[in-house]
C-alpha cells in the first residue's frame, strides 16, 4: 500500500481508532495530491489497480471535481485518455488478470462512476464525444454487471442532468436540451431496442436485472418518441410481465410503473384518447383485489389512479362528441375499481385517489343536472370518504388516554382528513341534498351501532357534519333550510352514549359552536346549547382536554350570543362557580398543576357577561368585586412574603400569580372604555386598583420573564380600556419595564410605546422624552450587532431577535414621526443620539433590504424636513439639518439607491417607495427652493441640459403624478447612460 | 464504529447521517440528545462530528452514530464520501428558509447516489419560528419519494425523537417498536405554545399601533 492509499484508507476511517492530529495530516496529504498535475492519471491508474473502495471512491470523486472544474485548462491528450480508460472500465474491456474490476465494487462506487461518465457527457456529447451510447450497446451482451452499469449512467444522466424535480441553472437546462436532442436522433431507438431484448430474454432467468432495465426506462418515458414503447410489441410485453402469475412480483410492478409512466406521457387530447383506450387497462383490474399489501397492488393502484387521472383530464380537453362518449365510458370502468382501492388497500395512492376524486367532482359542477351513474357515484364517494375518516376501534384507549401512539394516531388522522373534507365540500356543493341526507344517515346508523364500534362511528358522523359546516356561508346556516334544522335540532338533543370519549366530546362541542349561525337566529335552542357547554359533557367534562376546549368554545359563543344570554347570566354563573374558585381560593395546595392560559377563556366569557351594559351598575360592581377582590389579595399576600419563600414554594406562588394576571386580564376584555370611563367611572376605579396592585409584580419580581410579559400585556389592555387616566401609572411601569434590556424584552417595551403614541399622540410628549434617550443609548448599541453581521447571512436565533429589534425600532420612530413628536428627538437629553439616528436613518432609507422598512424612513425624513424646517431662510431650528438633507439625503437615497439596477421598478412595494422619494423631492423644494434644486440638478444630470430643466419644471409644477412619472424615465434613461455604472459618484 | 476513546457497544448500533444546507440546524438538533452532547467527540479535522445517540426501545437499547455533516464545504473534506456505510440518514430544512427546501432534492439525490433504499426522514425545523416561508402543504418532496416527513423544532424539543423512532422502526423491521423511556433532552429554549401565545400578543399589540396604510392606491398606475 503507498502513501496515498494509506492517507485515503486513513481519512475515510469510521472506526474511531485514530488519533485526530493523523487524520488531519491525510486530508490535507490527500487535498494537495488533488492539485497535483498528474492526479488524472493517478486516480485511473488507483481505479485499475486498487481493490480498496474508500480509494477507488476517492479517485472516482477526485476526477468528477477535476473534470467539472478544470475541463476547459485539461490538454487533448488528458482528455482522451480519461475518456478511453473510464469507458474501458465502464463497460469491462481490456482486462486482464492483475487489474480490479470496478464493476464488481458496490454500488456506490458504480454509482459514482456513472457521475463521472455523466460529466464528461456534459462537456463532450454530441460534439467531441458522439459515440458514447451506441458504443456502449454492443457491450450489454456480455451480461447483467453491464447492463447494470449501462442502466446506472442512464439513471445518473436522468439525475444529473434531464430530471426537473432538481433546481437546475439556465446553462444545465440548454445541456440538457442538447443532449435530448442529440439522443433522440441518434441513438434512442436502439436503446429502447436493446431494453426490449434485454427484458425478452432475461425476464426468466434473471428478473432482477429487468427490474433495473424497467426502472431506467420508466424515467425516459416522457421524453423519448412514445411509439417506440406504444407499438404491438413492447405493450404486449409489458402487460404480459403484469399479468403472469408466478414471475418476480418486483418485475411485475416494474412494468406497471412503465406503463404508468406511459400514460401519464403528456400529448394531444385525442391521441391520448385512443392510447388510454387501446391498453385495455381492465385486464389489470383483478389484480388489486390479491394481497392487498405488496408491492404489486400498490404498483396497480398508482397505475389505475393515474389511469383514472388521464382519462379525466381527456374528457375535459376532447371536444368531439364521440370523444367525450368515449372518455365518459372509460371513467366509467374504472371508476369501480378506484372506489375499491379507496377503500381496501394500504397504499401511499390516496393521496393522488382524493385528488382526482376531487377532480372528477369538480367536472359535474358544469352539468346542469346529475345523471343517475354520477349519483351513484357520489354516494359511493361518500361512502369513501365516511370509512376513510373512521377511527379503527384499536386505538380507543390509546387515543383517550392521550399517549404516544394515540397523539401519533391522531395527527396522522388529522392530516389524513384534510384532503378529504375538501372532497366532502366538492361533492356537497355538487349535491348538496345527497350529503346532508347521507351525514343524517351516517348519524342516525352509528347511534344504533353497536358498543364496540359506535364511539367511532359516532366521531365519524359528527366529524361530517362539522366539515359540511365548514363549507356553509353564514346566511345559509342562517337561514337553515329543513334539513339542516333537522340536523342542528337532533345534534342538541341527542346524548349520545358514548360522550364520555374524548374525541366524541371533543366534536360534538365543536359541531355546536360551528352551527352558532343557526343557532343565534333559533334562540329556543339557547338552553340546550347552554347545558351542553356547562354540564359534564363540556366546561365539567371529566377529561382536561375537553374541559380546557368547552372553555375556549364557550368563550366564542358568549362572544356571538352576548345580548341574548342577559337572562341566563345567573345561571351561568351559577355553573362556572366551582370554576372559579379554583383561582379565587387561597388554598393553592388543592389546585391540580396548570398551564398558565388554564382559565383564562372562562374569566373571558364572565367578562364578557358581566361587562354589558344591560348589566345594573350595582350588579356589575358586585359580580367584579367578588372576582377581582379574591385574586388580587393573593398577589399581595404573594408578594409580601416574596423574600421568606423558598424555591419550591416560589415557583409555585409565581405560577399561580401568572395564572392570575392572565385571568384578570381575561376578565378585562369584557369592559368598553366608554362603559369604564364615561359612563361607569366606579367600575374604571376598580380596575386602577388592580393595575395598581399588579405593578406592583414589577417591583417585587423584576427578573422573572413570564410575570413580566404577562404584566405586559395587562397594561397593554388598560392603556386600550382606561384610556388617558392611565397616564398616572405609566412612569412607574415603565421606569420597571426599563430596567431589563435584552432584545426581546426592548421588543416588547416598543411596542408599549407604540400603542401609547398612536393612542394618545403629543399628550405622551413628556413620557416619551423622559425614556427615549435611555431607549436610543441601548437600542443603538445592539443594532450595531445587527449591521455587523449582515453580511455572513446567519440566522441564528440573536440575529433574528436583533431583526425583530431592529423593524420595532424603525415602527416606533415612524410613529413618533408621523404623530407631531418629533421635537422629542430634539430634547436636551436626547440630542446626543440626533446624528445617529439620522444615519441609521439615511443607510436604511438607502440600503435595507426590506422595501417597506426603507420607504418608512423616507416618510420620517419628510415630515422631520417639515417639521424643522421654516421656508423663510431664518434661523435653523436644527443647525445642520438643512445640509445634511440637501447634501447627503436627497443624493444618496433620492438618486443613488434609485438609480442602483436593485432598485425594481417592477416590484408593487418598490414603487409605492419611490412614490414616497418623489414626494420626498418635492417637500424639499418647497422647503428649500433653489438651494435644493441646484445641488441635486448639479450631482443628478451631468448632461445635457434639457434633462435638467424637464426636471425642474416638472418639479416646479403642481402635478406630482407627473412628477412620478417623469423622473422615473429619467432614471430609466439615466440608468442606460451610465450603464449601470455610478459614473458621477 | 465509534470514535476514539469510545467504547464500542454490545447493542445494536447504526451509522446516521445527517444532512441539508447550512443553518438548518443539524448540530443544534443532534445536541439536544444530552447523552449524546456528553460523549460527542468534535473532528474538525474531517469536518464531521459524530454523536452517539442511544434510545431505550421495548427491543432493548439502541444507539445512533449521528453523522453531523455541517461545515463540510468549508474543509474540503469527503463529501459524500461521509454517506458510505451510512444505514440511516435525516435531511434538514429550515422552514424560514424556501432556498433550503429547494435544495432537498439535491440532497436526496446525492445521498441515495451513495446510500441505496436506506430509511430516509425529511425533517422541517425551526417551526416554533413565527415568519415560515415553508408552509406545511407546501412540503410535497417526502410524498415522491416516500419518505417519512417530520416538523421538528429543535429549540423547543418539539418532536425530537419522532425521526428517531420512525427510524429505529425501519431498521428493526418492526412497526410497533417503541421508546420505552424518554432521553434525557436539554431543556427547551422555547415554548412553542408560550411563544405562539406571546406571539398572538405581540401582533395584537403591534396592530394596534401600526401606521394606517397610506392612502396610496394610484401606486400601480
Amino acid at each position: 500500500m503507498d502513501d496515498v492509499e494509506k492517507a485515503i484508507l486513513i481519512s475515510f476511517d469510521e472506526s474511531g481508532a485514530i488519533d485526530s492530529e493523523l487524520k488531519l495530516q491525510a486530508v490535507n496529504f490527500c487535498q494537495k495530491i488533488k492539485e497535483t498535475p498528474s492526479i488524472c492519471s493517478l486516480c485511473i491508474e488507483k481505479l485499475c489497480f486498487c481493490k480498496l473502495v474508500q480509494v477507488q471512491f476517492w479517485c472516482l470523486q477526485a476526477l468528477q471535481e477535476v473534470i467539472r472544474v478544470k475541463y476547459g485548462s485539461m490538454s487533448l491528450e488528458e482528455k482522451n485518455f480519461i475518456r478511453k480508460s473510464i469507458f474501458s472500465i465502464a463497460c469491462l474491456e481490456g482486462i486482464n488478470d492483475k487489474m480490479c474490476v470496478v464493476l464488481d465494487s458496490p454500488a456506490f462506487i458504480k454509482n459514482k462512476l456513472s457521475q463521472v461518465l455523466v460529466t464528461l457527457i456534459y462537456f463532450e456529447y454530441p460534439l467531441i464525444w458522439s459515440s458514447v451510447f451506441v458504443d456502449f450497446l454492443p457491450h450489454l451482451s456480455k451480461g447483467a454487471v453491464v447492463i447494470d452499469m449501462f442502466s446506472r449512467l442512464l439513471n445518473a444522466l436522468d439525475d444529473e442532468l434531464v430530471s426537473m424535480d432538481y433546481p437546475r441553472t439556465a446553462e444545465e437546462v440548454a445541456v440538457a436540451g442538447r443532449v435530448k436532442d442529440a439522443m433522440r436522433n441518434q441513438c434512442v431507438p436502439q436503446i429502447v431496442r436493446a431494453w426490449y431484448d434485454i427484458v425478452s430474454m432475461y425476464r426468466n432467468t434473471d428478473p432482477e436485472t429487468c427490474v433495473t432495465v424497467l426502472d431506467c426506462m420508466r424515467r425516459y418515458v416522457s421524453w423519448i418518441d412514445i411509439g417506440l414503447i406504444v407499438n404491438d410489441a413492447f405493450i404486449p410485453l409489458l402487460f404480459e410481465l403484469i399479468l403472469v402469475d408466478g414471475l418476480l412480483e418486483q418485475l411485475r410492478a416494474a412494468a406497471a410503473g412503465c406503463v404508468l409512466a406511459v400514460v401519464s406521457k403528456r400529448m394531444d387530447a385525442h391521441s391520448k384518447l385512443s392510447l388510454l383506450k387501446s391498453l385495455q387497462i381492465s385486464r389489470v383490474f383483478g389484480l388489486v383485489s390479491d394481497d392487498n399489501d405488496s408491492d404489486l397492488v400498490s404498483a396497480i393502484a398508482a397505475l389505475i389512479t393515474g389511469y383514472a387521472v388521464e382519462v379525466l383530464e381527456c374528457s375535459k380537453r376532447v371536444n368531439t362528441e364521440d370523444a367525450k362518449v368515449i372518455s365518459m365510458e372509460l371513467l366509467d370502468e374504472v371508476l369501480p375499481t378506484v372506489f375499491y382501492v379507496m377503500q381496501n388497500c394500504e397504499m401511499d395512492a390516496a393521496f393522488s385517489i382524493v385528488q382526482f376524486l376531487s377532480g372528477y367532482v369538480a367536472t359535474m359542477k358544469t352539468h346542469s343536472s346529475l345523471q343517475e351513474n354520477q349519483m351513484l357515484h357520489i354516494s359511493q364517494i361518500l361512502e369513501v370518504i365516511r370509512t376513510q375518516i373512521r377511527y379503527d376501534p384499536m386505538y380507543r384507549n390509546n387515543l383517550d388516554m392521550v399517549d404516544m401512539i394515540g397523539v401519533e394516531e391522531e395527527s396522522r388522522m388529522l392530516e389524513f382528513r384534510k384532503d378529504l373534507f375538501v372532497l366532502l365540500r366538492n361533492v356537497g356543493r355538487v349535491a348538496p341534498e345527497v350529503t346532508r341526507i347521507f351525514i343524517r344517515n351516517s348519524l342516525a346508523s352509528a347511534i344504533s351501532s353497536s358498543s364496540d364500534k359506535n364511539a367511532e362511528e359516532v366521531e365519524a358522523a359528527l366529524s361530517l357534519l362539522y366539515a359540511l359546516g365548514e363549507t356553509m356561508s353564514d346566511e345559509a346556516m342562517r337561514v337553515g333550510n329543513g334539513l339542516l334544522s333537522e340536523l342542528v335540532t337532533n345534534l342538541l338533543s341527542t346524548r349520545f352514549p358514548c360522550h364520555s370519549n374524548r374525541l366524541v366530546a371533543l366534536v360534538y362541542l365543536e359541531t355546536i359552536a360551528r352551527y352558532m349561525k343557526f343557532i343565534q337566529e333559533n334562540v329556543q335552542c339557547i338552553p340546550l346549547v347552554l347545558a351542553a357547554f356547562l354540564d359534564e359533557r363540556g366546561i365539567h367534562h371529566p377529561n382536561i382536554y375537553v374541559s380546557r376546549r368547552a372553555s375556549y368554545l364557550f368563550m366564542r359563543i358568549v362572544k356571538l350570543l352576548k345580548s341574548k344570554l342577559v337572562p341566563f347570566i345567573e345561571t351561568i354563573l351559577q355553573s362556572l362557580q366551582d370554576v372559579v374558585a379554583r383561582f379565587t381560593s387561597m388554598n393553592l395546595a388543592s389546585r391540580e398543576p396548570a398551564g398558565s392560559e388554564d382559565g383564562a377563556y372562562v374569566f373571558e366569557a364572565i367578562g364578557l357577561l358581566i361587562g354589558m351594559e344591560d348589566v345594573s351598575l350595582e350588579k356589575q360592581s358586585d359580580y367584579l368585586s367578588s372576582l377581582l377582590t379574591p385574586l388580587c389579595q393573593q398577589v399581595e399576600v404573594t408578594l409580601m412574603n416574596a423574600k421568606a419563600l423558598n424555591p419550591d414554594e416560589s415557583s409555585l406562588q409565581l405560577a399561580n400569580i401568572q395564572q392570575i394576571i392572565v385571568a384578570i386580564n381575561a376578565l378585562s376584555k369584557g369592559f368598553s372604555e366608554r362603559l369604564v370611563t364615561s359612563s361607569r367611572p366606579a367600575i374604571g376605579h376598580m380596575f386602577k386598583q388592580t393595575l395598581d396592585v399588579l405593578l406592583q409584580i414589577l417591583v417585587v419580581f423584576p427578573k422573572v420573564e413570564p410575570l413580566r410579559t404577562k404584566v405586559l400585556s395587562f397594561i397593554h389592555r388598560m392603556v386600550d380600556t382606561l384610556g388617558a387616566s392611565v397616564f398616572p401609572y405609566l412612569p412607574k411601569a415603565l421606569e420597571q419595564l426599563l430596567a431589563e434590556s435584552e432584545p426581546k424584552e426592548m421588543v416588547g417595551f416598543l411596542l408599549l410605546l407604540n400603542q401609547l403614541i398612536c393612542k394618545f399622540s403629543t399628550l405622551v410628549r413628556d413620557i416619551l422624552e423622559e425614556v427615549f434617550p435611555t431607549i436610543a443609548g441601548r437600542v443603538f448599541c445592539a443594532i450595531q450587532r445587527v449591521v455587523d453581521s449582515s453580511v455572513t447571512e446567519t440566522n441564528t436565533e440573536e440575529i433574528r431577535e436583533l431583526q425583530e429589534l431592529q423593524k420595532t425600532l424603525y415602527t416606533f420612530l415612524h410613529v413618533i414621526a408621523t404623530h407631531d413628536l418629533s421635537s422629542v428627538f430634539l430634547s436636551p437629553r436626547s440630542r446626543d443620539y440626533l446624528t445617529s439616528i439620522m444615519q441609521l436613518l439615511l443607510h436604511t432609507s438607502c440600503h435595507h433590504k426590506d422595501i417597506v422598512t426603507r420607504k418608512a424612513c423616507v416618510q420620517i425624513f419628510i415630515k422631520l424636513i417639515k417639521d424643522w424646517c421654516a421656508k423663510s431662510s431664518g434661523e435653523e431650528k436644527v443647525p445642520g439639518f438643512k445640509s445634511f438633507i440637501i447634501e447627503t439625503f436627497a443624493t444618496n437615497c433620492c438618486l443613488y439607491s434609485v438609480l442602483d439596477k436593485s432598485f425594481e421598478f417592477g416590484d408593487a412595494n418598490t414603487l409605492v417607495l419611490f412614490g414616497e422619494i418623489v414626494l420626498a423631492q418635492k417637500v424639499m423644494y418647497e422647503k428649500f427652493g433653489d438651494d435644493f434644486l441646484v445641488h441635486f440638478v448639479s450631482k443628478g444630470f451631468p448632461s445635457p441640459q434639457n434633462l435638467a430643466e424637464q426636471y425642474c419644471q416638472k418639479l416646479k409644477g403642481n402635478d406630482i403624478k407627473a412628477l412620478r412619472s417623469y423622473y422615473q424615465s429619467l432614471i430609466e434613461h439615466l440608468r442606460v447612460q451610465q450603464n449601470g455604472s455610478l459614473v458621477f459618484r | 464504529m465509534a470514535l476514539p476513546n469510545q467504547q464500542t457497544v454490545d447493542y445494536p448500533s447504526f451509522k446516521l447521517v445527517i444532512v441539508g444546507d447550512g443553518g438548518t440546524g443539524k448540530t443544534t438538533f443532534v445536541k439536544r440528545h444530552l447523552t449524546g452532547e456528553f460523549e460527542k467527540k468534535y473532528e474538525p479535522t474531517i469536518g464531521v462530528e459524530v454523536h452517539p445517540l442511544d434510545f431505550f426501545t421495548n427491543c432493548g437499547k439502541i444507539r445512533f452514530y449521528c453523522w453531523d455533516t455541517a461545515g463540510q464545504e468549508k474543509f474540503g473534506g469527503l463529501r459524500d464520501g461521509y454517506y458510505i456505510h451510512g444505514q440511516c440518514a435525516i435531511i434538514m430544512f429550515d422552514v424560514t428558509a424556501r432556498l433550503t427546501y429547494k435544495n432537498v432534492p439535491t440532497w436526496h439525490r446525492d445521498l441515495c447516489r451513495v446510500c441505496e433504499n436506506i430509511p430516509i426522514v425529511l425533517c422541517g425545523n425551526k417551526v416554533d419560528v413565527k415568519n415560515r416561508q415553508v408552509k406545511a402543504k407546501q412540503v410535497t418532496f417526502h410524498r415522491k419519494k416516500n419518505l417519512q416527513y417530520y416538523e421538528i423544532s429543535a429549540k423547543s424539543n418539539y418532536n425530537f425523537e419522532k425521526p428517531f423512532l420512525y427510524l429505529a422502526r425501519k431498521l428493526a423491521g418492526d412497526p410497533n417498536l417503541h421508546f420505552v423511556e424518554s432521553p434525557a433532552l436539554a431543556p427547551p429554549e422555547v415554548h412553542i405554545d408560550l411563544a405562539a401565545q406571546q406571539q398572538h400578543e405581540a401582533e395584537l399589540a403591534a396592530a394596534a399601533s401600526q401606521p394606517l396604510p397610506d392612502d396610496d392606491d394610484d401606486a400601480f398606475e
